[in-house]
C-alpha cells in the first residue's frame, strides 16, 4: 500500500464518521474524496481478493443479498455496497468501511452491485483479479437515461471487456444477456427456467424482438416473463444456451415464496425459495450458481434459499395498526408486469397503494406505465376494497387504472403520505403498496414517524 | 336493432414501434370509443405485412429503437410506402409519434451528411443534432376552428425536424424543445395526419387530441359528430403535471 492510498483510506473513513455523526445517510460523498484523493485506490483495496460483481437491469440487490448468504453458509467473509449505492463512488464507499486503517481487507469475497453504466468505471481496476460477474438480465429500464436496451447491453460489455479472465455467469433465457458470451473468459456459466413459469404469461417481449445478431425475428419454445425463455433464431442459429443451473418445476406457489425442483450442476435438488413471486426465482438460481462455484454443499444452498428473510423495499411488511402494509419496489414495466402477477396470485381484498415519482432515480418519462399490464390484474383486484394513487405523479396512475377497466368509484389520489398512511391505519386491512423508487425512499420516511423501520440497508 | 358502429385501427409495426408505452394509444382509443358504446377492431401490421384492399379509419404508427430502423425502412419501401401514401392522400386519419412522425417525412440526415430515405408522405425532413432534446413538454394546439388546447407529454429525441412548405406544426411550444428546439413549432399536419414529438402515450391523458382524432375518423365514416364523453381524471392528469411544470 501507498501513502497516498492509505491516506486515501484514512480520508473516507473520516467523511463516513462525520456523515454519520449528522446523521446523513449519504454514501457516495467518502467515495468521491477518496477517489480524488487516489483513482486507483481499488486497485490497492481489492489485492488478492476475490471478487463478485452483480450486474443487469433487475434483480441486482437480491440477488447480492442472496448470494451473501451463500458465501456466508460456507464460513466465508464478504463485505458488499449498500444497496443502491451500486455506482463507482458507492463501490469505493465499501471498500473504505471493509479496510483498516493500514489499508487492508480481511474478507475473502468483495460483492459488489455494480449498475450498468458504472460497470466500467468499476471493474477497470480488477483487470488480472479473480473476478465472477452475473448479468442477471436486459430489459428496458428508464430509457431517458439508458436509450434503448442495447445500449445497455453495450455498456455491461464495456465493462466486461476489461476483464480478460472473468468468469461469466449469465441468464440464459435472455437473449440480450447470453449475447455477452463472446466476450473472452475463463469460464462461463448459465442459469436459467426450463419451462414456462406460468400458465398464462405475459405478452409482452418487445425488449428484444429481433435476433442481436442477424435481425431475425426470434422464435421461442417457451416464454418465461417479459422476453425471457426458450428463445432461438432460425436464421442465424443463435439460441439459448444449456444451463449448468435450471430451474426443472415450480411444485408450490404460496405467498411469500415457492417450492421448486432445480437441477444444479446434473444432480436434481427440491428445495422452498423464501422470495415472493417468479422474478425471484431467477435471482435465487443466479446466486446458486455462484453458490457452486464456491463449493458450497447442496444440503447447505437448500438451507440458505429456504431461510431467506425478505429484503428492503423488495417486499416488505410492516404492521400498521390492526392491517399490515406489503411494500413492493418497481422500477420498469418487466419488475411491475411481476409485481402484478404476485399481486394476482394473492387475489387482494384490502387496499392497493400506487406511487409513482419522476425523479432522476425513478425515470423522469413515466411513459413506461403504458408497457404495463395492468389489465391482467382487473378482475383479480375486484375484491380490493380501495385503490389510493400517491406521488408526483399520482394523477397519470390513476388514468392508467381507469384505463384498465378498475372500478373508479373506488379511487382516491393522497399525495400527502402522511394523510395517506393515516388512513391506511384507520382501516386496519392489508395494504399492498407499490411505489417507484424515490416515492418508497418519502413513504418509508413518512412510515417510520407512525412505527419503527428496519435503516435503509443492506 | 341498427348495426352497432365501428372504427377500423390499424397499428403499423406495432411490434417494432411500441417503444415508450405506445400501446397506451391504441387502449385510449379502443376504450374511449367503447365508453359512447362504438366497437373498435385494431388490426396489427408488422414486417412482410399489407393488405390494401382493408378499409382503415385510424392509422398508428409509434417509436422505436435506432437497432430496427434500418429493417423498418426496407420494409417500408417494400411493401408499405405506395399504401400508406395513397392514405394520407385520400384522408385517413394518421397518428404518428415520434420515430413513426420522422418515418413519414421525406428523410433523415446524420451528421455525416448521409441520407435514409423515408416515405417522403409529408413535407417534413429531419437532421441529426447533438443536442438531446428531452423532458416533459407542453405545446397548444390550434383547431381547425380556431379553439386552442394545450397537449402534455415527454419528447426525447436527437433528431430536429423541419417544417415543409405544405404542412402546418401541430401546435406552437410553450414548454420544451419540440420539433427542433429553434422554430417553437412542434410536429405537423398535413389533411388527416396528426404527428409529434409527445412520444409513448400520448392519448391517454391528452383526452383532447384523443378525441379530436378519434372524432375526424368517426365523422369521415358516418357524418355524424362524435359524442360528447367526460375526461376528468384525464383533465386531472393533465392539470397536475401542467402545474408542475409551471405553465
Amino acid at each position: 500500500m501507498s501513502i497516498r492510498s492509505i491516506a486515501a483510506v484514512w480520508a473516507g473513513k473520516f467523511t463516513t464518521k462525520i456523515l454519520k455523526i449528522v446523521g446523513s445517510g449519504g454514501t457516495s460523498l467518502p467515495g468521491k474524496i477518496v477517489l480524488k484523493m487516489c483513482p486507483n485506490i481499488l486497485q490497492h483495496l481489492a489485492g488478492d481478493m476475490k471478487i463478485i460483481c452483480v450486474t443487469g437491469t433487475n434483480g441486482k440487490t437480491t440477488t447480492c443479498h442472496v448470494i451473501r448468504d451463500m458465501i456466508e453458509a460456507k464460513g466465508n467473509t464478504v463485505f458488499c455496497n449498500d444497496a443502491g449505492a451500486n455506482l463507482l463512488n458507492g463501490v469505493v464507499s465499501a471498500f473504505v468501511s471493509a479496510a483498516t486503517l493500514g489499508g487492508k481487507i480481511d474478507k475473502d469475497y468483495a460483492l459488489l452491485e455494480c449498475d450498468e453504466a458504472a460497470l466500467k468505471s468499476i471493474v477497470q481496476y480488477f483487470g488480472e483479479k479473480d473476478v465472477t460477474a452475473v448479468v442477471t438480465n436486459v430489459f428496458r429500464d428508464q430509457l431517458d437515461r439508458y436509450g434503448e436496451v442495447l445500449t445497455t447491453v453495450n455498456k455491461i460489455r464495456a465493462g466486461l471487456e476489461q476483464l480478460p479472465n472473468v468468469k461469466l455467469v449469465l441468464n440464459a433465457d435472455c437473449s440480450l444477456t447470453t449475447s455477452l458470451n463472446d466476450l473472452p473468459h475463463s469460464a462461463i456459466y448459465y442459469y436459467g427456467v426450463n419451462g414456462p413459469l406460468y400458465e398464462v404469461t405475459s405478452s409482452d417481449i418487445s425488449d428484444a424482438v429481433y435476433c442481436i445478431h442477424c435481425k431475425t425475428k426470434y422464435k421461442y419454445n417457451y416464454h418465461t416473463f417479459g422476453h425471457l425463455g426458450g428463445f432461438y433464431c432460425e436464421q442465424c442459429g443463435y439460441k439459448r444456451q444449456p444451463v449448468q443451473v435450471g430451474l426443472t418445476k415450480v411444485i408450490e406457489w404460496k405467498d411469500a415464496s415457492s417450492v421448486v425442483e432445480m437441477d444444479v450442476f446434473g444432480k436434481k435438488i427440491e428445495t422452498e425459495v423464501c422470495l415472493p413471486g417468479g422474478y425471484n426465482l431467477y435471482n435465487a438460481l443466479a446466486a446458486t450458481t455462484i453458490a457452486k462455484l464456491i463449493e458450497l454443499p447442496e444440503e447447505k444452498i437448500v438451507s440458505v434459499l429456504g431461510g431467506l428473510t425478505t429484503h428492503f423495499g423488495r417486499m416488505e411488511q410492516v404492521k400498521l395498526g390492526d392491517g399490515t402494509l406489503n411494500l413492493v419496489l418497481v422500477k420498469n414495466p418487466a419488475g411491475f408486469n411481476e409485481v402484478l402477477q404476485f399481486l394476482i396470485q394473492q387475489k387482494p381484498t384490502g387496499n392497493i397503494v400506487f406511487g409513482l415519482n419522476d425523479n432522476y432515480a425513478d425515470g423522469k418519462d413515466i411513459s413506461w406505465i403504458y408497457d404495463v399490464e395492468f389489465e391482467r390484474l382487473t378482475e383479480h383486484a375486484a375484491g380490493a376494497k380501495h385503490f389510493y394513487f400517491t406521488g408526483k405523479r399520482a394523477y397519470d396512475i390513476q388514468l392508467r387504472l381507469k384505463y384498465a377497466d378498475f372500478a373508479t368509484e373506488k379511487f382516491s389520489v393522497e399525495k400527502d403520505y402522511k394523510t395517506l398512511i393515516t388512513q391506511l391505519q384507520q382501516s386496519g386491512e392489508q395494504t399492498f403498496l407499490v411505489l417507484s423508487y424515490t416515492c418508497m425512499l418519502e413513504f418509508r420516511d413518512k412510515l417510520s414517524e407512525f412505527v419503527p423501520l428496519k435503516k435503509y440497508e443492506s | 336493432m341498427a348495426d352497432k358502429k365501428e372504427l377500423h385501427i390499424c397499428h403499423l409495426y406495432y411490434d417494432i414501434l411500441n417503444l415508450y408505452g405506445d400501446n397506451g394509444n391504441i387502449r385510449t382509443m379502443e376504450k374511449r370509443l367503447a365508453w359512447r358504446g362504438i366497437d373498435s377492431k385494431v388490426t396489427k401490421l408488422s414486417f412482410g405485412e399489407v393488405d390494401t384492399t382493408e378499409e382503415y379509419d385510424i392509422i398508428f404508427i409509434g417509436g422505436g429503437q435506432d437497432f430496427e430502423q434500418e429493417l423498418l425502412v426496407k420494409d417500408l419501401f417494400e411493401y408499405k410506402a405506395d399504401w400508406l401514401k395513397g392514405e394520407i392522400e385520400k384522408g385517413t386519419v394518421i397518428l404518428g409519434i415520434c420515430g413513426g412522425y420522422q418515418m413519414l417525412g421525406k428523410y433523415y440526415e446524420a451528421a455525416d451528411g448521409t441520407k435514409v430515405d423515408f416515405l417522403g408522405g409529408i413535407d417534413v425532413y429531419t437532421t441529426a443534432s447533438d443536442k438531446r432534446m428531452i423532458g416533459n413538454f407542453v405545446y397548444e394546439y390550434t383547431r381547425d376552428n380556431g379553439e386552442e388546447f394545450p397537449i402534455v407529454g415527454f419528447e426525447n429525441h436527437n433528431g430536429q425536424t423541419w417544417l415543409g412548405e405544405g404542412v402546418k406544426p401541430m401546435g406552437k411550444m410553450i414548454k420544451g424543445y419540440g420539433n427542433n428546439g429553434e422554430d417553437g413549432t412542434e410536429g405537423a399536419r398535413y389533411k388527416n395526419v396528426f404527428a409529434t414529438y409527445s412520444h409513448g402515450p400520448l392519448l391517454p391523458k391528452n383526452a383532447r387530441i384523443a378525441d379530436e382524432i378519434l372524432g375526424i375518423a368517426y365523422e369521415r365514416k358516418y357524418g355524424e359528430a362524435l359524442p360528447k364523453l367526460e375526461m376528468e381524471m384525464e383533465d386531472a392528469a393533465l392539470n397536475d403535471i401542467k402545474k408542475q411544470l409551471g405553465c
